[in-house]
């Protein structure tokens, strides 16, 4: 029972991170129908930069976060920008563009920060809560309140603010959006901005966990990436579900597995799939590619 | 590389973007390809194999400026006999697969000899090329599974795991007599080594692991392996696993309640194992190593003080294997006149030395050095265990 706990909380501590991840894919995937493979690498660069202000200029984390979060949502409206001729017609070219990018980013990365990495001290101290046999780290209740902050403050906007539900109705049918007057550009670079921020949070949110390295890209990518569409593509609900669905099945593959843990993870990840190519919250509406 | 960047360009719309990209991604092992040297006249040309970028970078980069700084003295002392070492920088990404690639561009470049890998598991992938070609090759890896390749033509420059393990399996359980071990180790190449090293050693004293867990090198969340190492409440627990991912691991177990004395290896004793732990959860930590610190005596002394002046920072265990290795290869190098192949193997199998991380005299399955040392983490430092 012990081992079944806590292997449930490691799980959803990493799960909240790669639900953020998600919800950056799915953002970006619901308003413009595109796959940001360079995600990724925004939260690897999201989370050198929250690092660096953290470490090197010993700002506070949360101010270190928010500054992460404003740079590269600067970083995510230069991507939609240069990607911009391309939207509503090429969307093979977008892709690859936005694989570009990726590389850009991380070889970029290495070019500033090095390839060795840092690690990143806990700035919630590293004395766990004990109760019922079970310890639950202080950081990882931060990473679970922060995501669930994230998703509610995500969710309002999309749902109860002019820009928001202008937003979607881009999502649903950007040529009638910009009939009613609706900027389908302007909607992008909103959407792609928020996605880097998201990417940002999720990437500083695992310095203090993980080890912020170039190799994040991969760590938080794949992973985050497989999340949204086990939660179904596109859907913000499925984002969050999938995500933690994704860092409790990884706890428990690690468990039972030990050493094929991952081809455990991804073999089930598979399986889910093919019976439900749409993901758990699987809609069909979003597919504008 | 050509190639590549023709199938970027074509893409028009984004033809800045991916030219940059072919420029920046790919460049790595690309790269232009060189004329085989001549033998006897111009410089030597020696190739250095490492991850110079990903999770394991650090073990390329600590393994590059050792190997750096061994060359720019023998270079500015003249060389060998004149001729300048030049060394070739190859990124092999950490990926076996990449490593093998660069083995074959190494041939072809025509290195006359090849630093690397430091990870076990891309030296093992490039062992057969290079011993095909007769180059030979010091790696920085300490798998013992690289003593079983039967190539006349790989070196080691430090203990293999199987004398990391010994040596500590020795302390823990002879000297200090404890009983309850746990294990936890990754199933890439090196913790693999380490795993069945440490087991082997601990079996040949009547000693079962209370608790064996098996990661693998990419986890990051320990739990689950965790938990059921800490219902064990061991006394020790040996971790097998690269620096990095030790640190992880170190961490996780003190948030999971888990006091036992952590022990391992030669990862143990490096800074990127202190920063990712922490140095309050580092404390402590048992670690078996050649290379106990800068102030050893007055070689690690100097070697210190010239690394500090080359890089601005203070050498650790990596770097000094890197260093020693280099100083082996340049004294063969010396001896067969600039001459590689299998007269160059031979040369460094003869060479005796009396290195920063012990003393060199090399076997037949290529292991160098026979021994290691005990110390503790203290305030960060490594203490040696009198």
């Amino acid at each position: 029972m012990q081992i079944f706990l806590q292997t449930l909380i490691g799980g959803i501590g990493f799960g909240a991170i790669y639900a953020l991840v998600a919800l950056g894919f799915t953002l970006v995937y619901r308003t413009m129908g595109l796959v940001n493979f360079a995600h990724g690498d925004i939260a690897m660069v999201g989370a050198y930069i929250a690092t660096t202000f953290y470490i090197s200029t010993k700002l506070p984390f949360a101010v270190a976060m928010a500054s992460a979060i404003i740079c590269t949502a600067v970083v995510g409206l230069v991507i939609e920008r240069v990607l911009r001729p391309l939207e509503n017609k090429d969307f093979d070219l977008m892709l690859i563009g936005t694989i570009g990018f990726g590389i850009v980013l991380e070889a970029l990365a290495a070019l500033i920060w090095g390839a060795t990495g840092s690690a990143v001290p806990s700035p919630v101290g590293t004395q766990p809560i004990h109760i019922l046999g079970i310890y639950i780290p202080k950081y990882d209740l931060v990473i679970i309140a922060v995501a669930a902050v994230a998703t509610v403050v995500l969710w309002l906007f999309l749902d109860r603010t002019k820009r928001g539900i202008a937003m979607q109705a881009v999502a649903m049918d950007h040529e009638e959006a910009t009939a009613i007057g609706v900027h389908v550009g302007n909607s992008n670079a909103i959407a792609f901005a928020i996605g880097a921020g998201l990417a940002a949070l999720a990437g500083g949110l695992a310095g203090p966990v993980l080890y912020v390295s170039p190799t994040l890209t991969a760590s938080l990518g794949i992973k985050g990436f497989a999340a949204a569409i086990l939660g179904g593509f596109g859907n913000i609900k499925g984002a969050i579900v999938g995500g933690l669905a994704f860092g409790i099945l990884d706890a428990f593959a690690a468990g039972q597995f030990q050493g094929y843990s991952e081809l455990v993870t991804f073999v089930a990840f598979a399986a889910v799939v093919i019976v439900r190519p749409t993901g758990i919250f699987g809609e069909s509406t979003v597919n504008r590619a | 590389m050509n190639h590549r960047m023709n199938r970027w360009a074509r893409i028009a719309p984004v033809a800045v973007l991916g030219v940059s990209l072919a420029v920046t991604g790919c460049a790595a092992p690309g790269g232009q390809a060189t004329a085989a040297t001549k033998p006897d006249t111009g410089p030597i040309n020696i190739a250095s194999i490492s991850p110079q970028s990903g999770q394991f970078s650090s073990l390329g980069a600590w393994e590059l400026k050792g190997v750096k700084l061994a060359v720019a003295e023998v270079n500015a002392a003249g060389g060998i006999n004149g001729r300048k070492l030049e060394i070739s920088v190859m990124d092999d990404q950490g990926d076996p697969t990449v490593a093998t690639n660069l083995a074959r561009k190494a041939v072809s470049d025509g290195a006359v000899f090849v630093f690397g890998s430091a990870m076990s598991g891309n030296t093992l992938a490039m062992a057969p090329i290079l011993a095909g070609a007769k180059i030979p090759e010091i790696t920085s890896g300490s798998s013992p599974k690289l003593a079983t390749t039967g190539s006349k033509f790989l070196f080691l420059n430090s203990p293999p795991s199987t004398v990391f393990d010994q040596t500590l399996a020795n302390y823990l359980v002879d000297t200090k007599a404890y009983k309850s071990i746990a294990m936890i180790s990754n199933n890439g190449s090196y913790g693999k080594g380490e795993h069945d090293a440490f087991l082997a050693a601990l079996a040949a004293k009547g000693v079962t692991p209370v608790a064996n867990q098996v990661v693998t090198p990419d986890q990051k969340d320990f739990s689950s392996a965790l938990t059921s190492i800490g219902q064990k409440k061991p006394q020790v627990l040996f971790i097998g696993a690269e620096e990095v991912e030790s640190g992880l691991i170190a961490k996780q177990a003190r948030q999971l309640g888990i006091t036992a004395i952590i022990a391992g290896g030669a990862p143990l004793g490096t800074p990127v194992y202190l920063n990712t732990a922490g140095v309050k959860v580092a404390e402590g930590s048992i670690v078996s190593t050649p290379y106990l610190g800068n102030d050893t005596d007055a070689k690690t002394i100097k070697f210190a003080a010239d690394y500090q002046k080359a890089y601005g920072e203070a050498p650790e265990f990596h770097g000094a294997k890197a260093y020693d290795g280099a100083e082996i290869v340049i004294k063969a190098l010396l001896a067969t006149n600039g001459a590689g192949g299998a007269k160059l193997a031979e040369a460094i199998r003869a060479v005796k030395y009396v290195g920063l991380v012990g003393t060199f005299a090399f076997d037949q399955t290529g292991i160098g050095v026979h021994a290691t040392t005990i110390a503790i983490i203290t305030n960060g430092k490594q203490i040696a265990v009198k």
